[in-house]
């Protein structure tokens, strides 16, 4: 008897299971026969953003896909592990679609065979002509592009204005290279007893990134390419022991000699908005160390310059840019649909609510100087300078050796920093010590 | 019968057959793994690639390196003045310790806790503690008016904060370790001493500090072994600078393996600490078995 009732409370279940399902691929016949697609992703923190953007951008693919469940399943790691990460990733040929690349990462990722040529792609795709020159080159390694810049910062210059009243300093005089010498002396000579400083300057590893300015705005190149390599005929040589060099690192060590001290320890603009300093070079993150509330005000205390001080009035200025590149690995399995996640997350629709929520300038011209340009420009303070600065701005050379090079580059500043050896000579045992690594 | 004896035989191997395997793959082949990239040209451009045969270049390349013979010589400087202050403060604290003192227990727990905190955040919180502006050191040096010290950027100060701070990183560990030896010495032997007119400090040198012996020696292996490999301090609070001068031959490997891409370069580094290592190890046995 008991047999009985569960052979037919079970036939009763199946039934209405069936009845269920069936009636509900009549009902929805398209979900019942959805493809599910997750795509994998690994980025760099701050986690934030990729949250905006890949919610966005997977919703936005759904919509263009009805044939599709597609999912985002991305990982964010802090900065150094994200390389690391990637890099086991590839090693291992684990299946990934879509990476977050610093700039300076791509040559070695691009060489190493990590990343997919997207050259073709982004001939149909038809958007470069959209992208500020310098941003669309920096995803480009030895001609073929892998990579899309989606964002960039500037490193401008940012002062509290009422300590420079304190000191009875004009911020214009903060323009050369004269007057910022003279105004550091003057603003350490009142302000030291408060526990400020006048200038901020950066001893710390990312100290070359912040002498390139001065490098650049006198002519000089990190970098040339010269012909006679042993084994690569035409490759990049240290450029960087110029006399533009030496000039732009002269101007470091009077810094030094005016008695602006090195920073070791970088709190990426924290330690102004703490106001330990009234005046700092430091990029366009510095405004993320305020809360946004304060952002609709902040020009009120805060005062900007979009250059680095120049030799002389009139010459000019350099900046340095950096930002985030959007690559496809080689080992993505689904490398059509990552093409267009990336197309997706960086078309203005998309990317201008979390440039305005993060305050992260564009690489692209319609979100840069279009129609999207008024919504940051009414939310982001100094927009507008920090816009007129991208013109001005370099990348770095993101070949493989780039890291070395810049290490090196580090030693000489510090050399000088330190009084151990003077510009020339400093640079030139740094230019040796590159072309080396770079196999002259 | 026969089958029996045979596995009479073979039962203390099968025992250790788990522990072998385990060595095997977590230990001995990593070992190997890394003498056979040391030996070859492998970096990120080449890592899923084919890797070209060198022989010893990376080695050749390792000792002209100047910096890598300035990283030996902060190596020198940090390991010996972790181990000295390491040991000399725990031995110091584990012995007040053993006296008689009231809460002993909770106070032995607090000296722990350093041991219990992640690396990066002893560091994180001591490059704040050193730091020249903002750093609450220079901040009481400056309120009973000394001159404020450059902790961390000044070349030849700055091996010594890392010091500073390995010392309190590690001397809960030499604390502990000693503690539990200490424990194992019978207390009657004490009593003896203090019958035949004993004084304290004999007592110690010559009854504590030879029964402690073969834990001071195992705790002396382990504390400068800890001290050549610890690279997070540094990475954290200096990187290695300024000039190379808190760059010791663990962040030197860390570095050229995974900020510069050179794999091979960082896996010769890393087996010469191995020999380091190994030669700090025997070293001190030896010294310590007379």
């Amino acid at each position: 008897m008991n047999v009985k009732k569960i052979i037919a409370f079970t036939s009763i279940i199946i039934a209405i299971s069936l009845i269920l399902s069936i009636g509900y691929g009549f009902i929805n016949p398209i979900s019942a026969q959805k493809k599910q697609v997750t795509l994998t992703a690994i980025v760099a923190e701050p986690k934030d953003r990729w949250d905006i953007l890949f919610k966005s951008a997977q919703q936005k693919l759904n919509e263009k896909h009805p044939d599709m469940d597609i999912k985002v399943d991305y990982r964010v790691l802090p900065y150094d592990a994200t390389r690391t990460q990637i890099l086991t990733a590839m090693a291992g040929r684990t299946p990934i679609d879509l990476v977050s690349l610093d700039q300076i990462w791509l040559g070695e990722f691009a060489q190493g065979g990590f990343l997919s040529d997207l050259s073709d792609r982004a001939k149909s795709w038809g958007r470069e002509k959209d992208w500020y020159q310098t941003n669309w080159d920096g995803g480009k390694y030895n001609g073929k592009l892998y990579g899309i810049w989606a964002w960039t910062d500037i490193r401008a210059m940012w002062y509290w204005k009422d300590l420079l009243g304190k000191g009875g300093i004009n911020p214009d005089s903060l323009k050369t290279w004269n007057g910022y010498i003279a105004d550091a002396k003057q603003l350490n000579n009142v302000l030291r007893d408060q526990g400020i400083q006048g200038m901020h300057l950066v001893g710390a590893s990312q100290s070359p990134d912040m002498w390139y300015p001065y490098l650049w705005m006198q002519g000089g190149d990190i970098l040339k390419q010269k012909n006679g390599h042993p084994t690569k005929g035409t490759y990049w040589f240290p450029a960087f022991n110029s006399t533009a060099g030496i000039k732009a690192l002269g101007f470091l060590k009077q810094q030094v000699d005016a008695g602006i001290k090195p920073q070791i320890n970088h709190f990426w603009g924290q330690e102004f908005a703490d106001r330990k300093f009234a005046v700092m070079l430091e990029g366009s993150w510095l405004l993320g160390t305020f809360p946004h509330e304060q952002w609709a005000t902040l020009n009120q205390k805060i005062g900007m310059l979009p250059m680095f001080p120049v030799q002389n009035i009139g010459s000019k200025s350099a900046t340095m840019m950096g930002g985030w590149i959007l690559g496809i690995p080689e080992t993505s399995q689904n490398k059509d649909l990552a093409w267009e996640l990336v197309t997706t997350m960086v078309d203005p629709q998309v990317l201008t609510p979390m440039l305005q929520k993060e305050g992260y300038l564009p690489t692209q011209k319609p979100i840069g100087e279009g129609p999207y340009a008024a919504n940051l420009n009414s939310t982001i303070p100094y927009y507008k300078e920090m816009i007129s600065m991208i013109p001005i701005g370099h990348g770095r050379p993101n070949i493989p050796e780039y890291p070395q090079i810049a290490d090196n580059i580090k030693q000489a500043i510090d050399q000088v920093y330190y009084g151990m050896k003077d510009p020339k000579q400093a640079l030139d045992e740094a230019a040796a010590k590159s072309a080396k690594v770079l196999g002259w | 019968m026969l089958s029996k004896s045979i596995f009479g035989k073979a039962e203390p191997y099968l025992f250790l057959t788990p522990a072998f395997v385990i060595l095997l793959v977590f230990l001995i082949f990593p070992l190997f793994w890394n003498v056979y990239i040391s030996l070859h040209d492998v970096s990120l451009i080449t890592l899923i690639k084919g890797w070209r045969y060198i022989g010893w270049q990376n080695f050749l390349d390792l000792i002209e390196d100047p910096n890598f013979q300035t990283s030996l010589k902060v190596t020198l400087l940090f390991v010996a003045g972790s181990v000295a202050l390491q040991f000399g403060v725990g031995l110091l604290i584990s012995t007040l310790l053993n006296q008689k003192v009231r809460a002993a227990g909770v106070l032995r727990a607090l000296f722990i806790i350093p041991w219990t905190i992640s690396a990066v955040i002893a560091a994180f919180s001591f490059k704040f503690i050193f730091d020249e502006n903002f750093g609450i050191l220079n901040y009481l040096f400056d309120k009973i008016g000394l001159q404020p010290i450059n902790w961390l950027s000044d070349p030849n100060m700055v091996v010594w904060s890392m010091v500073i701070a390995n010392m309190w990183y590690g001397t809960p560990f030499t604390i502990l370790f000693l503690t539990a030896g200490s424990f194992s010495i019978n207390p009657t032997i004490y009593e003896a001493a203090i019958i035949d007119g004993a004084s304290k400090m004999k007592t110690f040198l010559h009854i504590t500090l030879p029964i402690l012996k073969p834990f001071i020696v195992i705790n002396l292996v382990l504390i400068t072994m800890w001290s050549v490999n610890f690279f997070d301090l540094q990475l954290v609070m200096t990187g290695g600078g300024p000039l190379f001068a808190s760059t010791t031959a663990s962040l030197y490997m860390y570095r050229q393996a995974f900020e510069f891409g050179l794999l091979s370069k960082g896996a010769a580094a890393g087996l010469i600490l191995v020999v380091i290592n190994l030669v700090v190890a025997f070293s001190y046995i030896k010294l310590l078995r007379r």
